[in-house]
């Protein structure tokens, strides 16, 4: 009898462990917010990235003009939202005198984003990633390939500045990255979410 | 005034020598840094748009039922072409061949249980049987398998995009394999220039038939070197498991009627299904024009 009633405990304490490692992972979920309300409905966000730039090792590529449109919308309290638009213009690389970048765009759109909460910190993951570079110069050794940028991409949000960073370390702590010719390629970039459409001139948050 | 003369003869003799060995060594531009590797690409050729080469340091081919493992490494240096066609919605590059002729090396790799896995001792013909005892006596037992160009270079092709992009056939190859040893004869192949083994090798995923699966391949870890004019591929893996290979021929010299059909039946069938090539191994990649400028710059 004893022993049924320490299995059955057993089992509760099994169960509040899972419960607990569950509600973890739930409460790890932030929202859209306008003026600390939360979003109803979509918004879009338009902007130009301040700084952005892809290093497959041995070539970085920059973007002077690195311009996005994001839909985004709460959906049961989470932050949710896609990339729709990613025009890409004026791209160099930092072995100008070797490579030129002949063409530039991102494919697959619209790519999926979701917000979550990492060690208290929020952030943006963009899933589904591909943008396809086309290197030029007679001498660059990526000279007439496609290279292909995917996988899934996570940032940092501030709300402070209403800023999103993508940097190795926001890669890091949201466990995800991005390949070119197979390899593990580093993106940083900073860049700023102002709402274009119904909550114009109104802070946007996360939390 | 007769040894004078001689004696002008030879300063003239030197002077014409030193300025000869002052030309050659003018004249002989060298490769630096990585693109030594290159030494082989036959860069001054017009046509060669890049040079490419690839060392497989391990795999193995699987042909029938007997599985050979790559030991010794294997290099495919050369270059390649403007494309000539289109396919698979790529652009496929015809290849050139290396400058010393050896475009794809032939490195001897062991097969595993020698003679006496390919030929076993049991239910043989009595000639057969007593010859393979004299070599056993004499321990001329290993066997070894060549890869070899079954073909001219020229009719390798290379897809860049398809190799980079993990996807279709990124090099396609006309091959044979050679089985050495002393019992079999110099001329033992498994394919041959009028009926090649045509490997179409993947860095992505193959779709073979029925018994073999799809196995995967990889276009390996990209690094860009000498100020992104060579582009080094670690961790390449080519695959294919899609062809098929013609019978054994020309085995044991003039009893090559008796030991092809024994070698076969060891290898049991070796139609689409039943084969398999595992290359891995690192990949350098320059454009021709940069090569011989490197070659030029360095007298």
């Amino acid at each position: 009898m004893r022993r049924k009633a320490t299995a059955i405990g057993a089992a509760f304490a099994a169960l509040a462990v899972l419960c607990a490692m569950f509600a973890t992972t739930a409460s790890a979920a932030p929202a859209w917010k306008f003026e600390n309300k939360s979003l109803e409905g979509s918004e879009v966000i338009l902007g130009a990235a301040i700084d952005s730039s892809l290093t497959i090792p041995g070539l970085t590529t920059k973007c002077a003009n690195f311009l996005y449109k994001v839909t985004i919308k709460n959906e049961a309290g989470t932050g949710k939202g896609e990339v729709t638009e990613l025009p890409l213009y004026e791209c160099t690389t930092d072995q100008p005198e070797v490579c030129t970048v002949k063409s530039i765009g991102a494919e697959k759109l619209p790519w999926p984003a979701k917000l979550t909460t990492v060690s208290a910190s929020n952030y943006i993951i963009i899933e589904g990633v591909k943008v396809a570079i086309k290197y030029a110069g007679i001498e660059c050794a990526l000279g007439g390939v496609t290279v292909n940028v995917t996988g899934t991409a996570g940032g940092i949000v501030d709300n402070a500045t209403e800023t999103a960073t993508f940097n190795e370390t926001t890669f890091g702590a949201t466990k995800t990255e991005l390949k070119a010719l197979a390899t593990k390629i580093q993106w940083t970039g900073l860049f700023p979410t102002e709402a274009f459409q119904w909550h114009r001139e109104q802070p946007l948050s996360v939390s | 005034m007769h040894k004078h003369r001689r004696g002008a003869v030879c300063s003239a003799l030197v002077i014409a020598a030193l300025a000869a060995l002052g030309l050659a060594a003018s004249a002989q531009a060298k490769l630096v840094g990585e693109f030594t590797k290159f030494a082989q690409c036959p860069y001054t050729n017009a046509k060669a748009i890049k040079c490419i080469y690839s060392v497989t340091e391990k795999g193995e081919v699987i042909l029938g039922s007997k599985k050979v493992p790559i030991e010794k490494p294997v290099t495919l240096q050369g270059a390649y072409a403007e494309p000539v066609e289109e396919k698979e919605e790529a652009e496929f590059y015809p290849f050139l061949a290396a400058t010393n002729g050896i475009t794809l090396s032939k490195a001897p790799q062991n097969v595993p249980g020698g003679l006496l896995g390919i030929i076993p001792e049991a239910s043989q013909p009595a000639l057969v049987k007593a010859l393979i005892k004299f070599f056993f006596e004499n321990s001329l037992t290993g066997v070894n398998s060549t890869l070899e160009l079954a073909k001219p270079a020229s009719e390798i092709r290379v897809s860049e995009n398809n190799l980079a992009g993990e996807i279709g056939t990124a090099l396609q190859m006309p091959v044979k394999v050679h089985l050495e040893n002393p019992f079999l004869g110099k001329n033992c192949f498994v394919g041959s220039s009028s009926s090649p083994i045509t490997w179409k090798l993947t860095t992505g995923t193959t779709n073979p038939p029925a018994p073999n699966k799809p196995i995967t391949g990889s276009g390996g870890e990209g690094e860009l070197l000498e100020k992104a004019r060579i582009l080094k591929l670690n961790n390449n893996k080519l695959v294919d498991n899609a062809w098929s290979a013609p019978k054994a021929a020309g085995c044991g010299g003039i009893i090559s009627f008796l030991v092809d059909p024994i070698i076969n039946s060891q290898l049991g069938t070796t139609t689409a299904g039943h084969n398999s090539a595992e290359l891995k191994g690192t990949l350098y990649e320059a454009s021709a024009f940069t090569v011989n400028k490197v070659n030029n710059e360095n007298p």
